[in-house]
Formats: structure tokens, sequence, C-alpha cells
């Protein structure tokens, strides 16, 4: 058998397995907030988990792809002897599915998209020399891996921070999120379409400009908001209703009190006649306070973050599916970027210095995702549910806002992030503004351990099974 | 692997409610021993008052067992000493039941005018700025659902003002009762003039702590 036809089976192999892995370990985190919170059943997860990552994969997947084809190591070192390059892109990803193995046969924590930068970084500096890696674009890459987790935790913290405004702070929380709804919905899908069709849809040949593209997609924003709109005016809810409809709002009580609490201060403030006169009053106000209070059923009110809760459900629903999403657009690469350049040098015989991933690659990640999704990832998507309960369909929503938007800008910049990364910082992100309970910070810990120890060491794995595969294959 | 699953902490919250469960046991017991009070059968009562100290103690233990393991993480929806004080002052509720209940075991009460009816009405009372209290705690869950702010807000506010309402009529009949044993009071015993005196101190003292507890948990709320 030919050295090119071992080396086109076990890249493909090595790809799929470790596109098998992403899809078992890493869906997880998108869709475990929601079977968690109870917004979809661990079935409807994982289809819809499939449906995702799949078009996640095969629409936006090429962006990173092609940085991890050669954006890390300058191809064209390799231009004399092209073998050494496949020989390199097999060991690196066969180094990097080891580390993993090992890594989470002793609960590691550590992140496919960390430990396949280290690997393909390893081998290039080691064969090439420092100056085959492209250090440019590999402090973008670490500085984005730094800047990611904020930078979700900043959009999570802000979204929270605007839900807790304008509903969990209001006077009449259903009410409230009925109003804001179609605004949210609306900026979801134009965020997600946006991100889908600029630069996105070229393996169906269709192509749009930025303008375009930012047209379409808030016309797209636009209908699906106005849908939301309608709904949201026919939904009845079906608290208070043993009461009858009062006039006023818990906003009337309120000010109400305010005006009390001024009154007391002229009371305490005035003598004689004028205080006889605020006394009686503040009485006359007290009263009326009361009456309200009973009429507008003040205290049963609270029984409304219930139906705000279930409301937001659908919009967790929206999230989950939105992270799926971008996940599967930047984490495809871990997989298929390797076997791309192999297989490119393969068909060619030559590095090309131009070679778009074929969209044929794409979809064989995908599979890989959603394969590995149905035979292993719906257990830990299980298990995380069952862990995370805490997690309101309010701040799950957050969270999975924050984190798909960072990781959907990162994929089109092409830099590899880690989705588990950006959603710790988006859950942070809410703990900041007063949204979550306890918190365990260890896991910051964790973070800075995986980009300490995962680099390296899948970098030398990379390294040894290089020069293995080199006296193997091309001897001396 | 690696996955989000690992970022969160237990909530103290629910601790915090079960040893509020505790204390509200002991007032229960404590309730019970005054039921029983105008048959003074001092072995009765003794029986109920070492119960009353085995839930005190029980009470106790999930006090420090939430101390021992209250998350040393930075976010807790509220400051870790702040949680710390809410967690004393309710504990204090069920030390105060207990010292309660030891003094009644040590003389029976004499005949003193319609005093003990009084003091029965003294002490529902009592009881009832401490369930108030008990209620505000249950609200937790809802108010971490708010993030402690918005209507749900308002409605603790409101529950906050009621107990300190009931408090300063607990306060109330607490000095009209002092006054009648100062005024009439001739006719006791020291030892039992004392005892009069230290058992309406001590009750009072429990609807004093009730309200601080809900005025702790008033300093949570996120007000406009």
């Amino acid at each position: 058998m030919e050295v090119e036809t071992v080396f086109t089976i076990l890249v493909l192999c090595v790809g799929f397995y470790m596109a098998w892995n992403i899809g078992a370990n890493d869906v997880s985190n998108a869709m475990g907030t929601s079977v968690g919170s109870g917004a979809l059943t661990l079935k409807g997860a994982v289809v819809l988990a499939a449906i995702l990552e799949f078009s996640g994969a095969f629409f936006v997947g090429s962006n990173v792809s092609e940085t991890m084809q050669r954006g890390l190591i300058d191809t064209d070192m390799f231009m004399t002897e092209p073998i050494v390059l496949i020989v390199g892109m097999c060991s690196a990803l066969l180094g990097t599915s080891l580390w993993l193995q090992i890594a989470s046969y002793f609960g590691w924590p550590v992140s496919t998209t960390h430990a396949i930068v280290g690997a393909i970084l390893g081998f290039g500096g080691m064969v090439g020399g420092m100056e085959a890696i492209q250090w440019g674009e590999t402090l973008w890459i670490l500085l984005s891996w730094v800047i990611s987790p904020f930078f979700s935790a900043i959009i999570s913290f802000l979204v929270f921070t605007i839900l807790q405004r304008k509903i969990l702070y209001a006077m009449n929380p259903s009410e409230a999120t009925k109003k804001l709804m179609p605004l949210l919905v609306f900026i979801v899908f134009s965020t997600f379409t946006l991100s889908l069709i600029f630069n996105g849809l070229q393996n169906l040949h269709i192509s749009f400009t930025f303008g375009e593209a930012v047209l379409v997609a808030l016309l797209v924003g636009l209908i699906t908001g106005a849908i939301t709109y309608f709904i949201m005016r026919r939904v009845r809810l079906p608290e208070l209703e043993s009461h009858p409809p009062s006039r006023y709002t818990p906003q009337t009580v309120v000010s109400l009190d305010k005006a009390m609490k001024h009154l007391q201060r002229v009371q305490v403030a005035s003598f004689d006649e004028t205080h006889a006169k605020v006394s009686a009053l503040l009485d006359e106000v007290k009263q009326l306070s009361q009456k309200l209070r009973q009429e507008t059923s003040f205290s049963e009110r609270t029984s409304e973050y219930r139906s705000v809760e279930k409301m937001f459900v659908y919009l967790q629903i929206l999230s989950a599916c939105f992270v799926a999403f971008a996940h599967g657009a930047n984490d495809v690469a871990n997989a298929i970027g390797p076997v791309a350049a192999v297989l490119d040098i393969i068909k060619n015989g030559v590095v090309s210095e131009f070679a778009p991933i074929p969209p044929w690659l794409l979809a064989f990640g995908g599979v890989g995702i959603v394969i590995g999704l149905s035979t292993w990832g719906w257990r830990v998507i299980e298990t995380i549910g069952k862990k995370i309960t805490e997690l309101t369909p309010t701040r799950g929503f957050c969270a999975e806002f924050g984190a798909a938007t960072t990781i959907l800008i990162a994929s089109k910049l092409g830099l590899p992030i880690s989705t588990t990364h950006c959603l710790v910082g988006a859950v942070l992100g809410i703990g900041l503004a007063r949204g979550m309970r306890a918190l365990n910070l260890s896991m910051l810990r964790d973070i800075a351990l995986s980009w300490i120890i995962t680099i390296p060491s899948s970098a030398a794995m990379s390294i040894i099974l290089f020069y293995i595969f080199k006296a193997i294959f091309i001897g001396s | 692997m690696f996955n989000i699953s690992g970022l969160f902490g237990k909530s103290p919250f629910a601790p915090l409610q079960s040893h509020m469960k505790k204390v509200a046991l002991c007032m229960e017991k404590l309730v019970s021993v005054f039921e029983i009070l105008p048959d003074s059968e001092m072995d009765k009562i003794e029986r109920l008052v070492i119960e009353l100290s085995k839930l005190e103690h029980e009470a106790d233990l999930t006090k420090n067992d939430i101390r021992n393991h209250l998350p040393k993480s930075l976010f807790l929806p509220i400051d870790r000493a702040h949680f710390l004080e809410i967690l004393s002052v309710q504990d204090s509720i069920a030390d105060k039941a207990e010292e309660v209940g030891i003094l009644l075991t040590l003389r029976p009460l004499e005949k003193f005018g319609n005093f003990q009816k009084e003091i029965q009405a003294f002490f529902a009372k009592n009881i009832d700025v401490f369930l108030n209290a008990k209620r505000i705690i249950e609200e937790i869950d809802e108010l971490l659902e708010s993030a402690f702010g918005g209507i749900e807000a308002e409605k603790v506010k409101t529950m906050v003002e009621q107990t300190a309402y009931l408090e300063y009529e607990a306060q109330k009949m607490q000095q009209k009762l002092l006054k009648q044993l100062f005024t009439q009071g001739e006719t006791l015993s020291t030892p039992a003039f004392y005892m009069w005196m230290r058992l309406v101190e001590e009750v009072g003292t429990m609807s004093h702590l009730s309200e601080r507890l809900a005025n702790r948990i008033r300093m949570l709320l996120e007000l406009k």
C-alpha cells in the first residue's frame, strides 16, 4: 500500500474520531442548561443539537478550519518536502486525540481547541524552527483565548442587567416580559441570520455583501419579532384570574407609598394647624394605599415570576440552538482543519498556495459531531442537566446569548476558541450582575490550568509521534 | 472532559431555610410548654423543655454546618458577612426559646392576679412576630428569582413593616405588664417577683430578635 493511501485513511479516521469526541463531550455545554431548566426534553435537545451543530459546521465552519490548516504554521516552509507536512498534521491530530484521552481519564480540565492548536504549533516549531510559526496569527489566537471569556461575560452581564431592570425589577414582570420579548427575539434572530449569511453560504454558492447581509438579517429579525409580538398579545396569563381585573397597577401603589413618605417628612417638620392637617391627610392616604393594595392584589403578584420564566423557556431554547450552531462553526475545525491540509497535499502533490476547505469535508466533520452526540453525548447532556438546575430560563438565556455571540464573532474572524470557556465567562457575568446564587470559582483556576498545561503537553505528544512516523515512513 | 457543570457551587440559602425550620420547631415546643403552664405540673414541663433543648442543639448543629460549608467563592448574591449575620440572628431566636423554657423549669409560677392570662397573650403576640419573620425567610427563593428587586422586594418590604409594627405592639404589652408588676408586685415574694420579671423580659426579646431578622432581610432589597 502506498504511503499516501495509508495517510489518507489514517487522517480521516483520526479526524472522525476527533469530531466524535467533540460531539460526545462539548455539545453538552450548549444543551445541558436547557435540559436542566426543563426547557427541552433530552430527545428534543439531541435532535435540535444535531441539526444545528451540523449546519454550523457546514455553513460557517470553513473560516476557523482555514486558520487551522495554514494560519498557525507557515506551510510555504514545507514546499520542498510536502510529505513532512502530511506526517506532521497526522501526528498533530493523533497527538491531540491521545492527549484528550489521557486528560479525560484523569479528569483534567482540557479543551479540544487548545490541544489541537498546541499540537500543530509543537510539530511546526520543532520541524521548521521558530520562523515556521506564524507568530502574528498565533498571538491573535492566544489573545482571543484570554479575551473571549471576558467578552462573553460582558455581553451576558449587559443582557442580564437589562432584563433585571426591565423585567425582574418591574412592578408587573409578566406584562414587561410580553413587551420586551419581541425585541429580544429580534436581536437573537438578527445576529443569528447575519452570522449565517454573511460569508456563510459559499457552500451553497450564495453570497451577500455586508450591507445586503445586514439588511436581510434585519428583515428576518423584524419578521420573527413581529410574529412574536402577535403571539405575545394572544398569551393569556392564567394567574390572578380569581380576582376581578383592577384598573390600577402596582406601580400606582408604589407611587402612593412615595407620597406617604414625603407627607411623613412634612408631618415631622410642621407645627400646630399644618401638623394636624398633614396628619389627617396622611391617614387618608394610608387608607387609600391599603385599599389599592388589596385591589391590585399586590402581594399575590409575585407568582408572576413563574410565568416570566415560562415565557423565557422558549427564548432559552432559541439561545441554546444559537450556541449549538456557534459551537459547530468553531469546533469542527479542530477535527477537520489538519485533515484538510493533509488531503489537499495528497490530492495535488504539492503544498498549494490557496485551497478552500471542500464542503464534503465540512459535512464529514458535521456528521462526526452528530454521531458523537447521538452515541455518547446525550449521556453527558443528561448529567449536566441534572447538575445545573440553578440556571433559570432568564439566566440561561443571557449566558447562552453572550457565549454564542462571542463564539460566532470568533468563528467569523477565524479564531479557534473554547466554547466552554466562553460559557463559563458568560455565567460568571450573570453572577456579577447578582443573578446567580453560589458560583464555584475554582473553575477559573481550571481555565488557567487548561491554558498552561494543555499546550505544552499536546505539543510534546505531537512531536514524539512525528519522529516515530518519520522513522517509519520517510526513513531518517 | 471539561464542561460547565463544575461552575455551580451549593447554594447556602436552602440550608438557611432548613435552619429556620429547626428554629420554628423550637418555638412550637415552647408553645406547648406555655399551653400546659396553668396546670403547673413541673415534671411535664421539664420533659418538654428537655425536648426543646435537644431541638435547639440540632439547630446549632445545622448552623455550624452552614458556617463550615459556606462557599468560599465571591459570588454569593449577598455579602458573606451579611449572610452569617442573618444566620446568627436566626439562631439566637432558638437560643432565646431554650432560655425561656429553662427559666420555666426553675420554679413553679406563683399565682398573681390575672397575670398568667396576660403573659399568655403577650407570648402569643411574640410568636406572631416570629411567624412573620419566618414567612420572610421563606420568601428568599422568590427574592433570588427576582434578583432582590421588583414587586417581590416591595412585597417583602411590606412584610418587614408589618413585622416591625407587631413588634411595636409587643413592646407596648411588655411595658404594660412591667408597670403592673411594679405597682402591684408588693404581695409577691422576691424570687417570685424576679421570676415574673425575667419571664416578661425574656419573652419580649423573642419579638425583638425576630424584628431584627426581618430588618436584616430588608437590607438586602434593591428598592427604587
